[in-house]
């Protein structure tokens, strides 16, 4: 027999961040109708809430959705809109979902969090970017927690390889006045661009920056290359042809990834959602989130949170990226990160991937030094005569 | 000199736990887990809990003490002392007297009960930095005292230069900085070792003839 399971989805389809949430609220709508189709015998049936970006829409769903009985919600996308709602899980005893990748630093018993923490984003980027011989960074982001945070670890990464941050700029989110930075970064010349900047702003930064450059004939993806860590497919295609290739972006998911796996989800995808958004890291993210749900359900054989979450501990999904499991402990999920370059066509060639899921680090107890590495100025300097 | 060096990591450390028994420490206990550090617990049984600082390595012990217990039991005298290890305290009656144990304990955080575990980790890194920061403090604060009780010496040895050489006391001062920046110790020291090497030759006598 079926066992019917009510879940809610809270993802915000409209608003500010409409397109991300679109891609997402479709991963996990995708998820949803592969488990009722499938054999674990159970049945989900999604109650949907879109709190259209607004922090007060994220508090009065989840009210919502746990007034109506529901005990497992899979959303949110911003850390803002997950900090408001995380105390009203824990009051109430629900489990949320958290599906993206953050910047770490936290856990609870009421959240089960399938997307990257900073050890699997952050921490191979800057090693493959010292790989590579960078030891000069020009930081620019998005005046928020997600740059901030990924910046002090770039910053504190390159200390210990002896090399420099050689500006930290930031932008209030929407921005998209970059002249004077651009000129900067074109005097100071870096070995690399660090990009935390999101939505509008990356889009508008990527294409000036590529503009200014090829004003003064720089081959701006060899000479100036920029990175980031929440460079996805969708941006991509924002960002538009004249500056949309020759970007480093790390991230567990690529839709390109070439397994048999991945091209059955990304054809399945296609074929449910044809008119897009394109799926990215936070789309398989959602997919993810929803088959662990499906699965700890079904092996639980009742919807109550801690029979769901030790259950969820137990069992593993073959998800587009590969294997992935919970870590008990944190409940973040191993996940096997991936360096992509984009190509013209808006998706991204991968460089490098781990061999391996890596376990979640989400307070990087294991990836980060003990004491703040502070960048050494140079003793001796160079005075003209 | 640059300022105390941030910890942000406290994995490696072992955090002793000074609470009563039953109460109840899971949350607190998880969390510890999660950041890395290992737990010893010391549950006094009706006493007021004993713990040695010296048996503790200060580099990576912690001392987690439940300010509703008897206290202190510690090094700390008063509020002045600060404890070899860092003290994080945990606060249930929020009483002035409860409070003033904590500090005299030499908290230098304190964490809310019931204990929330999105908290542990701002409560672990205020606790150990300010601990570090008072602890370079109190080290400076040795340092210049020492070097205060040495000044004696070091007017004592200008004033041996101005007879001996008849330097003025700029240049006197200046002859012995440079010297004890060649024999590569502090000035203070220097001029101690100058003045009780030699004993003072006895001054020439310089009468002012106001009777003559």
């Amino acid at each position: 027999m079926t066992e019917r399971h009510r879940i809610g989805v809270l993802f915000s389809t409209t608003g500010p961040y409409g397109l991300v949430g679109r891609a997402m609220q479709n991963g996990a709508v995708l998820a949803v109708e592969e488990v009722n189709a499938g054999s674990l015998g159970i049945a989900l049936e999604p109650e949907v809430v879109d709190p259209k970006g607004e922090i007060a829409g994220y508090a009065a769903g989840a009210d919502r959705l746990l007034d109506a009985g529901i005990r497992h919600v899979v959303g949110c996308y911003t850390s803002s809109s997950r900090k408001e709602i995380i105390p009203i899980f824990e009051k109430r005893d629900g489990l949320l979902w958290y599906p993206s990748h953050y910047e770490g630093f936290e856990t609870s018993e009421n959240v089960v969090y399938t997307g990257a923490s900073p050890n699997q984003h952050i921490v191979p980027l800057v090693q493959h970017l010292l790989a590579r011989g960078g030891r000069t960074a020009f930081c620019v982001g998005s005046n928020y927690i997600w740059a901030w945070e990924n910046n002090r670890i770039l910053r504190e990464a390159l200390a210990l390889a002896g090399g420099r941050v050689a500006a930290e700029r930031y932008f209030a989110v929407g921005e998209t006045e970059f002249g004077q930075v651009i000129d900067a970064i074109l005097t100071t010349r870096p070995d690399f661009v660090f990009n935390t900047l999101i939505g509008v702003s990356a889009y508008q930064f990527l294409r000036e920056l590529r503009r200014a450059c090829r004003a003064r004939g720089i081959d701006q993806p060899r000479a100036l290359p920029v990175a980031s860590c929440s460079l996805a497919e969708p941006e991509l295609e924002a960002i538009g042809p004249e500056a949309v290739d020759g970007h480093l972006s790390s991230s567990v998911y690529f839709s390109s990834i070439d397994t048999p796996r991945n091209r059955a989800f990304t054809a399945a995808y296609a074929a449910r959602f044809p008119d897009g958004p394109t799926p990215s890291a936070d789309t398989e993210s959602a997919y993810i989130a929803v088959h662990l749900l499906a699965r700890a359900l079904a092996r639980a054989g009742t919807g109550e949170v801690a029979a769901v979450r030790r259950a969820a501990c137990e069992v593993a999904v073959e998800a587009p990226q590969g294997p992935v499991r919970l870590d008990e402990t944190t409940l973040h999920a191993a996940l096997t990160p991936r360096i992509g370059l984009s190509t013209a066509s808006a998706r991204f060639t991968i460089l490098a991937e781990a061999p391996a899921p890596v376990a979640p680090d989400p307070y990087l107890v294991r990836s980060a030094p003990r004491i703040v590495p502070v960048l050494r100025r140079p003793r001796l300097r160079v005075v003209p005569s | 000199m640059t300022g105390t060096r941030l910890i942000q990591n406290f994995s490696g450390m072992q955090a002793h736990l000074i609470v009563a028994p039953h109460t109840a420490t899971d949350t607190l206990v998880t969390t510890l887990l999660k950041l890395g550090l290992s737990v010893a617990s010391v549950r006094p049984t009706g006493e007021t809990p004993r713990l040695d600082p010296a048996g503790l390595e200060s580099e990576r012990a912690l001392v987690i003490v439940d300010g509703d217990l008897p206290l202190p039991g510690m090094a700390a005298s008063g509020v002045r002392d600060l404890p070899p290890v860092p003290v994080l305290g945990l606060v249930g009656v929020e009483a002035p007297s409860r409070l003033k144990g904590l500090l005299q304990f030499g908290a230098t955080g304190l964490l809310r009960k019931p204990i929330h575990g999105a908290s542990v980790y701002a409560a672990l890194y205020l606790t150990v930095n300010e601990h570090g920061r008072r602890r370079a403090l109190e080290e400076q604060l040795a340092r210049h005292e020492e070097r205060r009780r040495g000044r004696r010496h070091v007017v004592k040895a200008i004033l041996r230069l101005m007879q001996e050489r008849g330097l003025d006391d700029d240049a006197a001062f200046e002859l012995l900085r440079r010297d004890s920046m060649r024999a590569r110790v502090p000035l203070e020291q220097y001029c101690e070792a100058l003045v009780q090497a030699r004993p003072a030759v006895p001054a020439p006598a310089r009468r002012i003839a106001l009777s003559e």
